[in-house]
């Protein structure tokens, strides 16, 4: 077959199994940047269209919406930027930054947004998702109980996926270039007919009908890229082809489903392949195989999902999270690094820098030399990629796994993600204060409690916090079957899920925000004095604290271990209960940019910080409470322990360039010091920011000018003038590390 | 042994080469009018030992290591303390711990002489060019800092830092001399030109002592720039930093 001409022969050829392609394939890289080559007039050309466009978007809102058909993945005809100069083609809708309408999630979002921005949905469109058809939506709010809606509405549990797609799946997009879609097909059909001898209890019967769906999605595929005049029914036979086949189903799925989060995968080195392939037969040279890169990142960089203010006030800045991993060791011990993960960093040069795609590096100890010092450069220009440990994630997911969303890691196309937002652990806190009610509104949520008097006591309080956390768990581990069996019914991805293997391995993610807050909390009452101000109802409104005691964000055993404590409590209580599809329980400390949602919600906590204050985001220590530098802070975060929290823990690291070191190669050299002994001591994630606050200041006050700024928040990169005010303040009053 | 000191700082990255664990001792006598610590002139009342900071240290050695960082101690004027510093960086050498200090040099021969076999690099913050600028700018008579400065350029590895106050410290006579100073010295040592910043300003004003450089701008590049081309016409090394 000439597709695979040139490529060494495997078990791949037999299998579904573009790990044992890779392997058998791929160059490791091990030497320097020098070889990269700037953007082609036909990438300038684009990208600069694109840059108007989006300046306009970020000016209104969004560019444009079409109301009228519901978006599908062959519901639009071709959409084209400036298709003279377009290497890769294919859009969501018809035209660039066009957003689509996807209804199976929740019709109620699609009608507001559109409200929002001044427009309206079509009518008939409405009619047909609130009245002949059930949307996962309306589904879950009929199945709620009072229990989750009480729940949800106090902000104990929020940012649930009950009103939108849940995301977080990763397609192995890869297939459709190696493989081609009949073969895919028929793959399927194999898996289908097997199940036609079992007996036709519900389980069977579920999967036989997922099973269908993803066959028609497959073709729908095909269709779609039809459309734009390429037969993807084959496997891809260059370099272009492969990257076009691969942007092909990825664009399936965001056409398909507006999940929250919407990564690419683990897509550079098996792109690097085909490059390398092309290159050695001299059919493309350096430039031509950066241009396709290029090309490829421009149309990742315009993905978009329709949302409502109130999504934004969560996750602000309009994120798809179009995460890309990149580089990793392979288990054999060589690098995964090839010239192609050069490449896609390479963007961020070529294309200025962008949140999207959401570049996020595999570190290792192992990684080449020249690699590690290149990411820390791009850093240091960009601010605009993170960090993640392989040599943590290697052992648990194998060396061909991605990240969804923000610091999520799967098996890339064998386990699939039930997406579960978080818990508020401060305010549980509060309720184990405060008899198990709410304090804004003194609702009885969680069993009744004895409510401590006087001085509030550690031991008293922390017995109380672990009934409050039981109860917690039980009613957050419900809340999530009840929604990922809605969504499985209502809204299935059947195209994401069709790039999966039939059998697959399922995680439930669940997480939880604020956590400094409630260890600060717990230490405050534990080593300080703590008297709670109460009102009439005996609800703690205030608390008058006194004495030192230590934060989290010191490397101080006495309150980290509190804060390893709560990691552990949590998801041991959540793994007490039983899970939709037999899911694995996994655990984040991640807020990408609900801290400040959270925070709102939450009244004021024992640690002294007041009602409504931001939480600090991820796992980082409140803000200015870390008083020993960087490397204390860092030490605190590696002390929270991955096994607890195998859905990721996220750090946000902020430095002004300055205390970095005083030259550029010294800072780089530092930089790719503290992400080795980061990864060395176990930390699991790491954002890395490096300017002066000025810079952001000034942003603020003259958005126009700073239209590509590009900062990370907890687990996720964002143009920081498409932030709210209020979360353009919490990132500026966050810590910077400054020169003493 | 006990000192007292200020605070200390995981990731030191402007006090030596590499990632550092810096020590701020306190307790400083020299009184520089343009000091952006003057928290650390009084000794205080917090102490640490010897075995108290290895510890710390030994926490956050990887990045130290993997960076080809170590310990800087830095104050206040650390050499008050000489005994204790002396016994940390002979325990650091003990360990293969890289060591830095960072001093003004005004302490007494002895003390100095306690510190100089464990010390491998010096950052000795010279204040002024003459006598006649260190009265005005400091209270100290510069004889006993250029014994010790000579002292140390002898015998270990030595950078100069000189802070560039505009239009009080900089001017083209000032690095005439100081380039002068340089050449005296027993061997060549390379300058480290810092610009003087007021973020300072507000700790003076904390502890109710009046600042007198509220005229005075901070430095910018082009005070450092002017500072440079006069040194390295004087065939000085002036080490490089970036905005």
């Amino acid at each position: 077959m000439k597709a695979w001409n040139g490529f060494k022969a495997g078990k791949w050829q037999e299998n579904i199994d573009v790990r044992d392609f890779i392997q058998n394939n791929y160059h490791p890289y091990t030497n320097n940047g020098d070889f990269l080559t700037t953007a082609t007039a036909k990438t300038e050309a684009v990208w600069d269209r694109c840059r108007k466009l989006l300046i306009e978007e970020n000016a209104k809102g969004v560019l444009d919406i079409d109301t009228e058909v519901v978006c599908t993945i062959t519901s639009h005809k071709p959409g084209y930027i400036e298709q003279q100069n377009e290497v890769i083609f294919g859009l969501q809708t018809d035209a660039p930054l066009r957003r689509g309408v996807i209804v199976n999630g929740g019709v109620r979002m699609a009608e507001q947004a559109c409200e929002e921005y001044g427009y309206k949905l079509n009518p008939q469109i409405s009619d047909i998702y609130h009245n002949h058809c059930t949307t996962h939506n309306s589904a879950v709010f009929n199945v709620y109980t009072d229990e989750m809606r009480q729940a949800r509405k106090l902000g104990v549990i929020t940012g649930l996926p009950d009103a939108y797609g849940r995301g977080r799946i990763i397609g192995d997009y890869r297939r459709v270039a190696l493989y081609g879609i009949n073969r895919l097909v028929e793959e399927k059909h194999i898996d289908l007919k097997a199940l036609a001898a079992q007996p036709m209890c519900e389980s069977v019967l579920r999967t036989r009908e997922e099973l269908a769906k993803q066959i028609i999605a497959l073709r729908d595929m095909a269709v779609m890229a039809k459309s734009y005049g390429f037969d993807i029914t084959r496997p891809a036979e260059t370099a272009h082809e492969a990257v076009q086949w691969l942007y092909f189903g990825y664009l399936a799925g965001i056409k398909e489903q507006n999940g929250a989060a919407m990564s690419l995968g683990r897509v550079s080195t098996f792109l690097d392949i085909y490059i390398e392939r092309d290159l050695a037969a001299g059919a493309i040279d350096e430039t031509a195989a950066q241009e396709l890169i290029d090309q490829m990142v421009i149309k990742l960089r315009l993905a978009r999902h329709l949302r409502t203010p109130e999504y934004n006030e969560l996750f602000a800045g309009d994120p798809l999270w179009v995460t890309e991993a990149i580089g990793g060791m392979g288990l054999d011990g060589r690098t995964l690094v090839t010239k192609t993960s050069f490449r896609m960093l390479h963007t961020l040069y070529n294309l200025g820098p962008a949140p999207e795609p959401n570049l996020t590096i595999l570190w290792s100890a192992d990684l080449p030399e020249n690699f590690k010092q290149f990411c820390a450069q791009v850093s240091i220009d960009t601010s605009a990629i993170q960090y993640e440990n392989d040599d943590i994630m290697r052992p648990v997911y194998g060396d061909d796994y991605a990240i969804a969303c923000c610091v999520s890691a799967m098996q890339v196309g064998k386990q699939m993600q039930f997406f579960g937002a978080r818990a508020n652990l401060a305010k549980a806190l509060l309720m184990a204060i405060n008899g198990g009610r709410d304090e804004n509104t003194g609702e009885q949520v969680a069993p009744a409690l004895l409510i401590p008097h006087g001085d509030l006591d550690y031991d008293t309080v922390r017995l109380n916090y672990s009934k409050v956390i039981a109860w917690l768990a039980e009613l957050y581990v419900n809340t999530m079957n009840l929604i990922h069996f809605m969504h499985d019914k209502y809204a299935y991805e059947a195209s994401q899920l069709a790039l999966h293997d039939s059998k697959i391995e399922r995680l439930m993610a669940f997480g939880i925000a604020g956590l400094s807050v409630a260890a600060d909390s717990l230490s405050a009452i534990r080593y300080g004095k703590v008297r709670a101000i109460r009102n009439e109802q005996g609800i703690a409104t205030g608390f008058e604290v006194s004495g030192e005691y230590p934060c989290f964000g010191n490397n101080d055993e006495r309150v980290d271990s509190i804060a390893h404590e709560l990691t552990e409590e949590f998801i041991r209580e959540l793994r007490k209960h039983q899970t939709y599809r037999d899911a694995v329980h996994t655990l984040s400390v991640l807020t990408i940019t609900s801290n400040v949602m959270y925070g709102k919600k939450t009244g004021a906590t024992p640690d002294g910080r007041p009602a409504g204050e931001a939480f600090a985001p991820g796992a980082n220590p409140m803000h200015g409470r870390d008083r020993r530098g960087a490397l204390a802070a860092i030490s605190s975060i590696t002390s929270l322990c991955y096994d607890n929290c195998r859905d990721g823990i996220s750090y946000t690291f902020s430095i002004v360039p300055g205390a970095l070191g005083k030259t550029r190669d010294i800072r780089i050299r530092n930089l790719a010091a503290v992400l080795d002994g980061y990864a060395a001591n176990n930390g699991h994630h790491i954002n890395i920011n490096v300017f002066d606050r000025s810079i952001l200041e000034d942003a603020m006050a003259h958005p126009e000018e700073y239209p590509q700024l590009t900062i990370r928040v907890s687990g996720y990169a964002v143009n920081f003038v498409k932030l709210s005010p209020n979360h353009q303040r919490e990132v500026i009053k966050r810590t910077f590390y400054q020169v003493v | 042994m006990k000192a007292y000191y200020h605070s200390v700082e995981t990731f030191g990255t402007v006090d030596g080469r590499g990632i550092r664990y810096v020590l701020f001792l306190s307790g400083c006598t020299l009184g520089c009018i343009f000091c952006h610590n003057p928290d650390t002139w009084a000794s205080g009342d917090k102490t640490i030992t010897v075995e108290e900071v290895l510890k710390d240290f030994t926490k956050y050695r990887s990045f130290y290591t993997s960076s080809g960082g170590g310990i800087t101690v830095s104050g206040g004027e650390p050499l008050l303390q000489a005994e204790f510093v002396a016994e940390l960086f002979k325990a650091c050498r003990e360990q293969g711990i890289h060591t830095t200090l960072d001093t003004s040099g005004y302490c007494s021969e002895q003390n100095a002489a306690l510190v100089l076999p464990y010390v491998d690099e010096v950052l000795f913050c010279l204040k002024a060019a003459t006598a006649e600028s260190y009265k005005s700018l400091t209270l100290a008579d510069n004889t006993k800092i250029l014994a010790n400065l000579n002292h140390f350029a002898a015998s270990t590895e030595l950078n100069i830092r000189y802070v560039i106050i505009p239009d009080i410290n900089n001017s083209e006579e000032d690095m005439i001399k100081l380039a002068e100073l340089i050449k005296s010295l027993p061997k060549q040592v390379p300058v480290d030109l810092l610009p003087y910043h007021s973020l300072g300003r507000e700790k003076w004003d904390k502890l109710g002592m009046p600042y007198q450089l509220s005229d005075v701008p901070d430095a910018e590049l082009k005070h450092i720039n002017e500072a440079k081309k006069v040194l390295i016409n004087q065939g000085i090394n002036v080490l490089e930093h970036h905005v």
